[in-house]
């Protein structure tokens, strides 16, 4: 059973320095079983100015489970997939503690944006990448940020141009966003689910 | 410090495709936990968080087709001690039987001078959390239900419990858990506060810090204690405790000896105690270890 009143309080505590700290988290759902939590993009990485989602969700054993974090917004680092957002951090898993908090382990996360640990990957091919050829590796990572954590920004013919760009066909491209408000994340994982 | 299932995946992948490698990527760690639930459920079913009193010859019984030194020691205990009391080997089970036994010595003796020796400290380490930082709603939880737990085995309460509803209690999950892990706070706590004093231990067990330490051996469920935890949970609070050692050590010395260590808790800071002259408490807590494991010791 979800220790529903501590995630209350984590919540309120989280809220009360949102600006000190720009770590925000927010319910999904109403039972609070789900949430998203966002975190900036640290200042000096290929991930600066950035806002990065993540998905997150507590196990029935919360706090003595670690919650399921992943991120939702694509990022490009050696230890989150780039494809499913699934994070790579020991204290997610088996250092997980009760003394720990959302809040603290989305500073975990963001403190692993910016020292990745390349030889404990979570994406092989970007941690090879980072390891052979840190000067590609560091213009990927800040083109996906340009891309995906900074959507909000971009008006729609920039989002068009960046699809376009990445080898869908235009009229597709525009039916897709129209068909998701806009999104240019989920526009991008229907037409690559499609 | 990341576990070594990770490592193997990254390892596995190198002689894979790219989408396999995916796979394992999405899917690998749920298994992972899964799988550790899965061996924590079957070790539940061998074994509940606490078993039953046994007598000693329990124990020699397990030995009896194995080391005929372990007998022998085991025969040495039988003059000082009557019985056993199990544990489960998940890594708390030092915590947990500090728990039972400590909580059953209260109930059996009704010592209030204790309670209200060990509630003082208690509310120390609420105030060391404090000024380390900690935020008041990670700990006051485990806090509030380990003192009800000691004001339930004091007599004469509407709340006062009984020592087979104690037994019940510490058998329960959602009480031994919260329990086990207001002790690692406590633990945690009485580290880093006199972290010069632990420091020199902690770097003879691990390479790490004493803040790296606390996050990965002591606040995470699960991770065994060593004498480093023993200490620090004696010293805050003001609990002393015996560890009785049954292995195969000193066996070549002719006579078979049995080991032990009493963990005194640290001279109390009062301003006025003076050096030496403070009252030494006998351990009312026995443990007994055998590599990796503690149980709960009775003497005679």
């Amino acid at each position: 059973m979800i220790d529903f009143a501590r995630v209350q309080k984590e919540l309120q505590e989280c809220s009360r320095d949102i600006e000190a700290s720009g770590i925000k988290v927010t319910p999904k759902s109403e039972n609070l079983a789900r949430l998203t939590g966002t975190i900036p993009g640290p200042i000096g990485t290929p991930y600066e100015g950035g806002t990065f989602q993540i998905d997150i969700s507590l196990p029935d054993g919360y706090p003595f489970e670690p919650p399921k974090m992943q991120f939702a917004t694509k990022v490009w680092h050696p230890n989150i997939s780039s494809q499913s957002g699934a994070i790579c951090l020991d204290i997610l898993k088996d250092q997980w503690s009760p003394a720990l908090t959302l809040k603290t382990a989305l500073l975990s996360v963001q403190a692993l944006l910016s020292a990745p640990q390349p030889d404990d990957p979570q994406d092989a091919v970007v941690a090879q990448q980072y390891l052979k050829d840190y000067q590609t590796f560091s213009g990927t990572a800040r083109y996906w940020t340009e891309t995906f954590a900074k959507t909000s920004s971009l008006g729609v013919e920039e989002k068009v141009q960046k699809l376009v760009e990445m080898g869908f066909h235009e009229a597709i491209v525009r039916s897709t966003l129209d068909a998701v408000g806009g999104d240019e994340n989920l526009a991008l994982e229907k037409l690559c689910s499609g | 410090m990341q576990n070594q299932n990770q490592n193997q995946e990254g390892q596995l992948a190198d002689g894979q495709t790219a989408s396999e490698f995916e796979d394992w990527a999405s899917f690998g760690d749920d298994d992972i936990m899964q799988q550790h639930s899965a061996i924590r459920s079957a070790e539940a079913d061998k074994i509940p968080f606490l078993g039953d009193k046994e007598p000693l010859s329990a124990l020699a019984a397990e030995y009896e087709s194995g080391s005929p030194i372990l007998l022998e020691k085991i025969k040495v205990l039988g003059d000082q001690y009557v019985a056993i009391r199990r544990t489960r080997g998940d890594g708390n089970c030092f915590f947990r039987s500090f728990m039972f036994s400590y909580l059953e010595h209260i109930l059996e003796t009704q010592d209030r001078a204790e309670v209200d020796q060990i509630k003082a400290k208690v509310e120390e380490c609420r105030k060391t959390l404090q000024s380390l930082g900690y935020a008041d709603f990670t700990f006051e939880d485990f806090f509030a239900l380990f003192l009800e737990q000691l004001d339930c085995v004091l007599q004469g309460n509407d709340s006062s419990i009984s020592h087979d509803e104690l037994i019940n209690r510490s058998r329960d999950q959602s009480i031994s858990d919260y329990v086990v892990m207001f002790f690692r706070f406590v633990t945690s706590g009485e580290i880093r506060k006199r972290s010069e004093f632990f420091e020199p231990f902690i770097l003879g067990l691990t390479n790490a810090t004493v803040e790296q330490f606390c996050k990965s051996s002591v606040e995470p469920m699960g991770e065994e204690s060593d004498h480093v935890h023993i200490t620090a949970l004696s010293d805050a609070l003001g609990v002393p405790i015996r560890v009785v050692y049954l292995d195969r050590s000193s066996c070549d010395t002719g006579s078979v000896s049995v080991n032990h260590h009493d963990f005194i808790p640290a001279a109390d800071d009062l301003p006025n105690s003076t050096s030496g002259g403070s009252v030494t408490k006998n351990p009312f807590i026995t443990l007994l270890y055998r590599p990796g494991h503690y149980d709960i010791l009775y003497a005679k």
